[in-house]
């Protein structure tokens, strides 16, 4: 669904700060196979493009986790109708026999300023949601499932993922568009892995995480009931 | 079939052939050992061939709820077959292990594993969604490794060019998992078909009884690995998130409200880690771990990684070790090694105990290799772990003492002529079916007389909360969750068909043969069959009977149980449908016992249950509901023996509310036709096993 079911936009502004301006000409980046990119994009002076920040973030704390993996269930159960690990768009990776903290990494979409999947796609399916707080998402009738978006994403595991038997490439849209689940979601809603995981090891937040490096998305969420079970707070 | 992935896995070792049975055909069971039992059943037309037998068909089953949002339900595998750990019969047993291996199947598209034959060669079963492949052990060295390497072999095998942190790519497809395959392996104890030895799934999922990695060992079956790139399909998507998160709001803990901060067996419980060394949880860094879905974790990771995901019996069974460090790597040994924690701790303890008396030295006894004054160390345990595992002294020399307690300490003692005895003493703590003690049978009586009357330690902690929160709160002088008669109240209340039989939770002397004792064990027969082995609720979680979160008190059980799985199924199963068809899948299984040679006169307990006061083996005394005086409150009622004359009147009071023969103990006509069993009295019947009545 291009532009999601629900609206649940608090705010209409658009915010963007210089890091997220997109540095390119008109003619550039028709040139470049972006031009589906161009409406979610705010045309500046100087031919300098803009794209709005997203009005929210999922922050991670990935030493308070108990890899039971709910929220991938969630995430899979809201969006498909169905329970599958592989088309889930937050990824909990997880190892028995390594020693705490780094047997869990927790992988969520970023909901880049500058995102590359978004940049890469070359239908514009994957585009700026303006109506739904700027998140990035796909519009599934468009996306040709070329993958390019997965490939472009810079983090490992790619956070754009790739349903092999729709070939489609999906991506967390913050709870927008979940035909299994009738709250309202994105940002000013509810996300079903922030509400479903047990230890509330997944936060909502509208601020703009640091983007440089993993600081701005991987937090600590321990608070002093956290410490009264016996589990570090640092 | 919503919950389902539609075909069970059928995998002939014997003649390296690959099927599949349509879920379908089996689809009145549900589930899990329902399911297992039934396919058992059918496939093994001489139920009394041995364990080790290569026509032992062994079954690793899913349940509707494997791999779903259901909280603490989505974890677990059910393993049944005939076992080789129980005495003098290996008796058709069951397993249950939890983590994400029936889940993985689900996703790969499969309800269960069947295996049937043995191979020729050791092998592995490798399942890439329906790509299923036997390959053999050589190629990657898997014969001889311990369980943890023998996964993290077939992970890196399964993988390929992939890399896990990664998307990992299917070969030949554009499906893709960042998850590891899950594995389920045997290690050294289960290839040398020790009797002690279970199967590991992770680090510290273990089946442990039953002797079933000796069983898989027997089939030259190192391991099944699973990856699974599917999903599985539920019938109400929406009603399945609100249910999840309605049970979250009502019954689960709060970290902002915190009612509780101890760990135990109760769904209401905060994920802590059931983790039981003699110096307690490691101060180190920590995090709770959690199975699949389960919304309260109750392993462990730690920091240093020592004992990661270790829980109960894994944790407890080197109590003499010199340090906590020795301890927790006692833990990992046993995991790798492939063993039961729990015959492995009360197996030492006799050993101990016949060494401190100076008694391993006589008699028929082998020379013991072990040095007993040097318990306590790690060389100690690990000499010990090894002799289990390998049948020899442990150093790599030949021992007829090794070899001997690999058959399990309950035979062990039979050939050195001490069985009768050490049971008398007590000094052998194996009260039933040469399977150890765990609960105390003699206040417990629910666990004592669903064991003795069933197949093994029925390890089902519905009521065993209870003992804890009421003998705890009675040591430190707190006040429990609930006053005894409002507890009998809530927890009755949930008891369909009996509910409202409060005297069923009274365990003073006087009602512990009464009929009111036998409902509360068939209830339990019935319950547990069904909802937690054939859907597989974990034992940890379920049932809620209790909860804090809720106004008065009354938990979630007899409405969440049905709900999650409706939702899921689209079935139309009220909760006593559910304990029907656990009465059912009991006596299937009872039908089965029957068939291997049970009957009435084998069923009693060792001697020590009746000659000796009970013994220390949780809480310094049990305390429990009883009705005293006309006044309920709670009793400790660790210090009494059994009698056996009452008994033996209670198996009868028992058998005649399970319609069963009462002379011989044997399934009747009548009551297997009502439930829809008449094929099974055919077979009883064929083979003289069919009761009277």
């Amino acid at each position: 669904m291009a532009d999601g079911r629900r609206g649940n936009i608090k705010k209409e502004k658009a915010d963007f700060s210089r890091r997220d301006f997109l540095k390119l000409t008109k003619n550039i980046a028709v040139g470049a196979g972006v031009a589906g990119i161009l409406p979610s994009m705010i045309w500046l002076e100087d031919g300098v493009a803009a794209i709005p920040v997203s009005e929210g973030y999922l922050l991670v704390d990935t030493k308070k986790c108990q890899g039971c993996v709910s929220c991938m269930l969630a995430c899979s159960l809201v969006h498909e109708g169905e329970e599958n690990l592989s088309l889930a768009r937050i990824q909990v990776i997880q190892n028995s026999f390594e020693e705490y903290p780094d047997d869990i990494t927790l992988s969520q979409c970023r909901q880049c300023t500058e995102p590359a999947c978004m940049e890469a796609c070359p239908t514009g399916a994957l585009h700026v949601d303006t109506k739904h707080g700027n998140i990035r998402t796909i519009n599934e009738e468009e996306c040709i499932g070329c993958q390019e978006c997965v490939k472009a994403c810079p983090f490992m595991p790619a956070r754009a993922i790739f349903d092999d038997k729709k070939e489609k490439a999906l991506k967390c849209d913050l709870c927008v568009d979940t035909p299994f689940w009738s709250e309202p979601g994105g940002p000013g809603g509810k996300q079903a892995c922030v509400e479903v995981c047990p230890v509330g090891a997944i936060k909502f937040t509208d601020v703009v995480p640091e983007q440089k490096g993993d600081g701005g998305y991987v937090v600590n969420l321990r608070g002093r009931s956290w410490r009264r079970l016996g589990y570090p707070r640092d | 079939m919503s919950g389902y992935a539609g075909k069970i896995l059928k995998v002939n070792l014997t003649k390296k052939e690959i099927t599949a049975i349509p879920t379908k055909k089996y689809d009145q069971w549900v589930g899990g050992h329902g399911m297992g039992s039934a396919i058992f059943f059918d496939l093994v037309k001489d139920k009394t061939i041995d364990g080790f037998d290569p026509a032992n068909v062994v079954t690793l089953m899913t349940s509707p709820l494997s791999g779903t949002l259901v909280p603490a339900a989505s974890g677990r595998t059910e393993v049944q077959g005939i076992g080789v750990q129980s005495y003098p019969i290996g008796w058709f047993t069951r397993s249950n292990f939890g983590g994400r291996f029936s889940s993985m199947l689900k996703y790969a598209g499969w309800d269960g594993v069947v295996v049937v034959g043995k191979a020729s060669r050791p092998v592995w079963i490798d399942i890439r969604n329906d790509d299923v492949k036997i390959r053999e052990c050589a190629s990657l060295s898997l014969w001889g490794k311990d369980t943890w390497e023998c996964q993290e072999r077939i992970w890196d095998y399964v993988a390929g060019k992939g890399k896990y942190g990664e998307w990992v790519k299917q070969e030949g497809s554009e499906a893709r998992t960042t998850q590891r395959p899950a594995v389920v392996a045997i290690g050294p104890a289960g290839e040398n078909m020790s009797r002690l030895a279970c199967l590991i799934h992770d680090a510290s999922n273990a089946g442990g009884q039953g002797g079933f990695g000796a069983v898989l060992g027997s089939k030259n079956l190192k391991a099944i690995s699973v990856i699974g790139t599917g999903g599985i399909k539920i019938h109400d998507p929406q009603g399945l998130m609100e249910a999840r998160l309605w049970q979250k709001k009502n019954y689960a803990f709060d970290l902002e409200n915190l009612k509780r901060t101890q760990g135990g067996f109760e769904f209401q419980a905060p994920p802590l880690p059931v983790a039981l060394w003699r110096g307690g949880r490691p101060r180190s860094d920590q995090r709770p771990q959690a199975c699949i879905g389960c919304h309260s974790g109750c392993r462990a990771r730690y920091e240093d990684k020592l004992g990661n995901e270790a829980s109960c019996f894994a944790t407890v069974f080197y109590w003499d070790a010199d340090s906590h460090e020795i301890q927790r790597k006692a833990s990992d040994l046993i995991n790798q090694y492939g063993l039961n924690a729990v015959e492995l701790c009360y197996g030492l303890l006799w050993l101990v105990l016949l060494n401190r008396y100076k008694q391993l030295d006589s008699g028929d006894i082998p020379k013991c290799p072990l040095d007993f004054g040097d318990l306590g160390s790690l060389d100690f345990v690990e000499q010990f772990v090894k002799m289990l595992s390998y049948g020899n002294d442990g150093l790599d020399s030949k021992s007829q003492f090794g070899e001997d307690i690999t058959q399990g300490f309950v035979r062990a003692a039979k050939k050195w002529g001490r069985l009768k005895a050490d049971l008398k003493s007590g000094l052998l703590m194996f009260p039933y079916w040469g399977i150890p003690i765990h609960k105390e049978p003699r206040a417990q009586v629910y666990w004592g007389y669903g064991t003795i009357l069933g197949d093994r330690d029925i390890n089902e902690h519905d009521l065993d909360w209870l003992k804890w929160d009421a003998s705890i709160a009675k040591r430190y002088g707190r006040r429990p969750q609930a006053s005894a008669e409002e507890v009998v109240k809530i927890i009755t209340d949930k008891m369909e068909p009996f509910q409202g039989d409060t005297l069923m939770l009274d365990f003073s002397d006087n009602n512990i043969y009464s009929e009111h004792m036998a409902k509360l064990v068939s209830w339990h027969r019935y319950y547990t069959r069904f909802w937690k082995q054939s859907t597989l609720f974990c034992d940890v979680r379920w049932p809620d009977f209790l909860n804090l979160h809720s106004p008065d008190k009354i938990g979630s059980t007899g409405i969440a149980e049905p709900k999650f799985l409706n939702v899921v199924t689209g079935k139309k199963m009220s909760f006593l449908d559910g304990i029907n068809l656990g009465k059912k899948i009991w006596n299937l299984d009872h039908a089965i016992w029957t068939l291997q040679g049970r009957h009435r006169d084998m069923v009693h307990f060792a001697d020590f249950i009746y000659t000796k006061p009970g013994t220390r083996v949780d809480v310094p005394n049990a305390y429990l509901p009883g009705l005293e005086d006309g006044k309920w409150d709670y009793y400790g009622y660790t210090d009494r023996r059994l009698d056996k004359n009452k008994f033996e009147k209670f198996k009868t009071t028992f058998y005649k509310l399970q319609g069963w023969n009462t002379e011989t103990g044997y399934p009747v006509k009548g009551t297997l036709e009502s439930l829809g069993l008449g094929y099974v009295a055919e077979e009883l019947n064929k083979n003289g096993k069919l009761g009277k009545g």
